[in-house]
């Protein structure tokens, strides 16, 4: 009754109930990989809800930022649990966005015309990354400030501009007296405002071009309408979002900072190890080999290539990627009919790859834990590691590709088999024959 | 199945707020919270596998570009647009401008060196001065100097060892009372506090990324990341028997950088 009277009073001013019926009746495709990105976006809701609730407690000066995150676990429950709900959907978000990104690549959806919102995702990944870094860095404790001095030294390492970098993320000298402001503008404004525009972009997008698909019907979308059908579903998919993060919120300690202690630049927690997130980053460093260049008697320190290179090289090859799929295929046509993963071994074999690489580094972030659980030498996992890095990585990419292509010659087969049932034809005699079927255009790859 | 699932959501939300007000456990707290969300998904779970909608409807996909956009009218129809060269080059130089903001936002300050200077006491964190013999053979401790406690890049640490199986180069062969050895805590590799010793080896180990350094051999890299030595602060004892420092490092502390030629 009362959404009904709302609903006239918006119409009678802005002829609203005709695009709401027609956005009502939208067709969406369904599956279930569909919703790992909707996972991230309520990730993000969650993060938003949760970090504008912190704003009014958190006090954002190097003098009180430690004892306000500690007071947070001594007052009231529902601070404590505010807080581990809000580490946790960061830890959630970016999690979400690196599986939905991985569902984009095997299924090729980032394919034109799609290109331009699988760079606003990178963007939002790197963004995301960055604002979690940020945040956890804020509390000002033991673990986190040894991931802010690291950080420190990686924009240091830069050729030229490292020392001006530096200087301006700390307001100085490292610790500078700005740091915790600066984290803290990043933080809470300046990364989230990126984050929130580029996800409108993202959504609008999505909704302009029409979702890709897995059914092969290149002329129409098929699937289910906004209302009910997919409205359930995605209130479904925001509920249980709400309720995995609030079960690791309430159940699973993070970031105990009251055990880290608050920082000094001369005590350090061991074992230190960062957010999952930036694992990969602080595995490379340890792998980086001790080499120390000079270029006209500058000295290039051993943490610019893990830290500056080694992501700066990782993340323009995933921004190029469509194009790069575009010059391996030489397909240039819009399409909106996803391929299965196997249909094209070499991507998979490019991804699997890549997803090697990664864990292989972020393993590597933990490896003095694993040494000593272990009982071996961490130089001894250091060359593991570095190994598994190079040729690991590569030799799962090529496992998986093979592995891709005995899966596409049985589908292949299968799809053959298929079509002959279906190519049946009565003929006027009442027979039943075999009719050849239409060449059909080749999936595409 | 709906309709329990909402009931359960609806009590699990009131328990959720009376824990609150009760400033009962948070994993209470948090676990009822849980317990309504889970609810209300579950319910609109079973409500969207309930629908009977049909499952392949479709909707016509139009193709969104190229698109056809009307000719320009002829007014402003020009063989070289309304831009030429010129005229990109002032918006870039312009663009260029903003060069002076971000030049203006200042560059860090060149190190000039730590706290340490010549005659100044090593005092732990809680500021007691330590005479030669305060440290056993074996053990470590974190310096500052004297009054500069805390001060960022000065943290030493120091360390006992045994003088005769000391391996230090010639020219710091007199760097050393009593078997006590000073070098910068702050590792050369990312900056982090090189905080472990190990006894047994004489190895100081960073937990950050596990570069290891050799106390009797001048803190020279023995593996992982780093590539250069901590550097090492020469030591006196002064009248009263305190340890003091004999100057300033004379290798520069912490990470490396582009302007900072060694």
């Amino acid at each position: 009754m009362i959404t009904r009277r709302i609903g006239r009073f918006f119409d009678e001013r802005l002829g609203s109930d005709s695009w709401v019926r027609t956005a009502f009746a939208k067709i969406y495709p369904d599956h279930w990989s569909f919703y790992l990105g909707e996972f991230a976006l309520y990730c993000f809701v969650l993060l938003v809800a949760t970090g504008v609730w912190l704003t009014f407690v958190f006090d954002a000066t190097e003098a009180g930022a430690f004892d306000s995150v500690v007071a947070l676990g001594r007052t009231a429950p529902a601070g404590y649990f505010i807080r581990q709900v809000h580490h946790w959907s960061a830890v959630v978000f970016v999690a979400a966005i690196v599986v939905h990104m991985g569902r984009i690549f095997f299924t090729a959806a980032y394919r034109k015309p799609r290109e331009i919102n699988w760079v606003i995702g990178i963007l939002m990944l790197m963004l995301a990354s960055i604002t979690g870094f940020t945040g956890y860095s804020l509390p000002d404790d033991a673990l986190s400030g040894t991931g802010l001095r690291i950080s420190d030294s990686v924009l240091l390492s830069i050729p030229f501009i490292g020392g001006w970098a530096a200087g301006v993320l700390n307001g100085g000298s490292y610790p500078g007296p700005l740091l915790i402001p600066h984290l803290y503008t990043f933080h809470v404004y300046y990364l989230p405002v990126a984050i929130a525009g580029l996800l409108s972009v993202h959504l609008a997008l999505l909704v302009y071009q029409k979702h890709t698909q897995f059914v092969r019907d290149p002329a129409h979308v098929v699937g289910r309408r906004f209302w009910p059908d997919y409205a359930l579903r995605t209130l479904a998919a925001f509920f249980a979002t709400v309720a995995v993060v609030f079960v690791l919120g309430a159940f699973i300690e993070i970031n105990a900072i009251e055990q880290y202690g608050r920082y000094h630049d001369y005590v350090i927690t061991n074992p230190a190890t960062p957010d999952w997130y930036a694992g990969w980053l602080d595995g490379a460093l340890r792998l980086g080999p001790a080499i120390e260049w000079k270029i006209f008697g500058h000295p290039i320190p051993p943490v610019f290539w893990p830290g500056i290179v080694l992501p700066g090289l990782t993340f323009t090859l995933v921004v190029a990627w469509p194009w790069i799929d575009k010059l391996v295929t030489r397909r240039d046509v819009a399409t909106d009919v996803l391929v299965p993963a196997s249909a094209a071994p070499w991507r998979v074999g490019v991804g699997a790859a890549l997803i090697t690489a990664g864990i292989v580094l972020t393993l590597a972030a933990s490896d003095d834990q694993q040494a000593r659980t272990l009982h071996v030498k961490v130089t001894a996992l250091v060359w593991l590691y570095r190994i598994l890095f190079a040729f690991g990585s590569v030799g799962a990419g090529l496992i998986a590709a093979l592995f891709a292509r005995e899966l596409r010659a049985r589908y292949d087969e299968r799809g053959q088999e298929a079509e002959r049932v279906v190519a049946l034809v009565r003929t006027a005699q009442g027979g039943f024959e075999e009719e050849t079927p239409a060449a059909e255009p080749a999936a595409p790859l | 199945m709906k309709n329990a699932a909402l009931v359960v959501a609806i009590l699990a939300a009131f328990g959720c707020v009376v824990v609150a007000a009760l400033h009962g456990n948070p994993a209470l707290l948090g676990g009822l919270a849980a317990l309504s969300a889970a609810g209300i998904a579950v319910a609109a779970g079973a409500a969207a596998v309930a629908l009977r909608a049909p499952d392949d409807l479709t909707e016509p996909r139009h193709m969104r570009g190229p698109s056809a956009p009307p000719p320009l009218p002829d007014d402003i129809m020009s063989r070289r647009g309304v831009f030429g060269r010129l005229w990109w080059l002032a918006f870039a130089s312009f663009g260029l401008l903003a060069v002076v903001p971000l030049v203006a936002l200042g560059r860090r300050p060149r190190r000039t060196g730590t706290a340490w200077s010549k005659g100044a006491r090593l005092v732990t964190p809680q500021g007691t001065p330590l005479k030669a013999d305060d440290l056993v053979v074996g053990a470590v401790e974190t310096v500052f100097p004297e009054g500069k406690l805390a001060s960022p890049e000065s943290a030493v640490l120091l360390v006992r060892v045994e003088t005769d199986k000391l391996r230090l180069p010639a020219e710091r062969s007199d760097w050393t009372r009593d078997g006590n050895v000073a070098y910068s805590k702050v590792c050369t590799h990312a900056g982090c506090p090189v905080a472990l010793y190990r006894k047994a080896s004489h190895e100081l180990y960073c937990p950050c990324h596990q570069s290891v350094f050799d106390v009797l051999g001048g803190a020279a890299p023995v593996s992982g990341p780093a590539t250069r030595a901590l550097p090492q602060l020469a030591l006196d004892v002064d009248g009263d028997g305190y340890l003091i420092a004999r100057g300033d490092f004379t290798d520069p502390v912490g990470p490396d950088e582009w302007w900072r030629t060694i």
